[in-house]
């Protein structure tokens, strides 16, 4: 029988590399007497190396971002409004906060509404994401006037509320919400529950990754989604 | 594509070092089991430092943000560094796991 063979035949006799006092003491380490905590860390380390497996090697991320993203509801809107996303000191907008951008940008192009507010703050000594934002919308035939900039808010849930003051003068009822379709689900009720009737239109409808580390980033990006709805969940923000 | 090519690349190179682990260098196919078995607890570790450490920053960072007027965004756990410092302590730790007890601790027992 070949080394393989016997190998399985070994493996194959029960899950041993779960306990297996016996082979641990073959191998001169952890003890000999099914050490407290040794079974929790490998059952553990077993659902990490089949979770890391699962994701680089299979579509489940995409599956997963399939079923989680809000769909898009492009419609005629009051107002087109692009959450923040991440920009360096230096002044670069994140891939992420480009796609948003471009987005919103491609919206208004459409007609789908007559003002465009872009958010974002700013890194220590360097510009802010939203200037960034409004510089490229200007470049891309944005008219100024119609461009609207909210550099304070730190997070969702104030996004929502300094967009609500923004846009009360203004008498907005209707917008078009830009972000990824994973962080809609959160601030989608996020701007509702601040008066605003909610057309999502997520920045990365077409986005697939078929390789695995884009896998391995999407799955990120799903599990601090998902992460971060929970948080607001149970703070009762949404 | 990539991820065929990967994943047989990664199989091959198993498969040859199993060859070399049990020809070449003697070692008892018998303890393979038991060697993934140590693998995945290092492993199980890992991800048990990993789960505090951002629990943990997610914690202070909620803390200072609800006693301070300062804003710290909760997005510094969403580093990768996290992962590489959380395997360092969760293979240091499970190394010294592995080492017999103290005898001065084991006598005193």
């Amino acid at each position: 029988m070949s080394l393989l063979g016997r190998s399985l035949l070994v493996r194959s006799a029960g899950p041993d590399f779960l306990v297996s006092p016996a082979s641990r003491q073959k191998l001169g380490g952890m003890g000999t007497s099914g050490r407290r905590g040794d079974r929790v860390c490998r059952l553990i380390g077993l659902v990490g190396v089949v979770a890391f497996l699962a994701t680089a090697f299979s579509p489940l991320a995409n599956r997963l971002n399939q079923w989680a993203a809000v769909p898009p509801e492009l419609a005629p809107s009051d107002a087109i409004v692009v959450l923040g996303a991440w920009i360096s000191p230096s002044g670069m907008l994140s891939l992420e906060s480009l796609r948003r951008t471009n987005h919103g940008i491609e919206l208004f192009r459409r007609g789908l509404a007559p003002t465009l507010v872009l958010l974002g703050g700013a890194r220590p000594g360097g510009p802010t994401e939203a200037d960034v934002r409004a510089e490229q919308a200007r470049l891309h035939g944005v008219p100024a006037d119609a461009i609207l900039t909210e550099i304070r808010a730190h997070t969702t849930r104030e996004e929502a509320t300094r967009v609500k003051a923004l846009l009360q003068s203004k008498g907005a009822r209707t917008i078009l919400l830009v972000t990824n379709g994973g962080h809609l689900a959160r601030a989608r009720p996020l701007f509702e529950r601040a008066g605003f009737a909610v057309h999502p239109a997520p920045s990365d409808t077409f986005v697939r990754s078929d390789s695995p580390e884009p896998r391995l980033d999407l799955m990120r990006l799903l599990v601090k989604e998902f992460l971060g709805w929970l948080y607001y969940r149970v703070a009762g923000y949404i | 594509m990539e991820a065929t090519f990967i994943a047989a690349l990664a199989g091959l190179t198993s498969i040859g070092a199993y060859y070399f682990g049990a020809r070449t260098l003697g070692l008892s196919t018998a303890g393979l089991g038991a060697a993934i078995g140590k693998m995945l607890g290092s492993v199980g570790m890992i991800l048990i430092f990993l789960a505090v450490n951002l629990a943990t920053a997610v914690t202070v960072v909620l803390a200072v943000r609800g006693l301070t007027d300062a804003f710290v965004s909760a997005y510094v756990v969403d580093d990768a560094v996290w992962l590489g410092l959380s395997l360092i302590q969760g293979l240091a730790f499970q190394w010294w796991r592995g080492l017999p007890a103290n005898p001065s601790a084991e006598s005193a027992g």
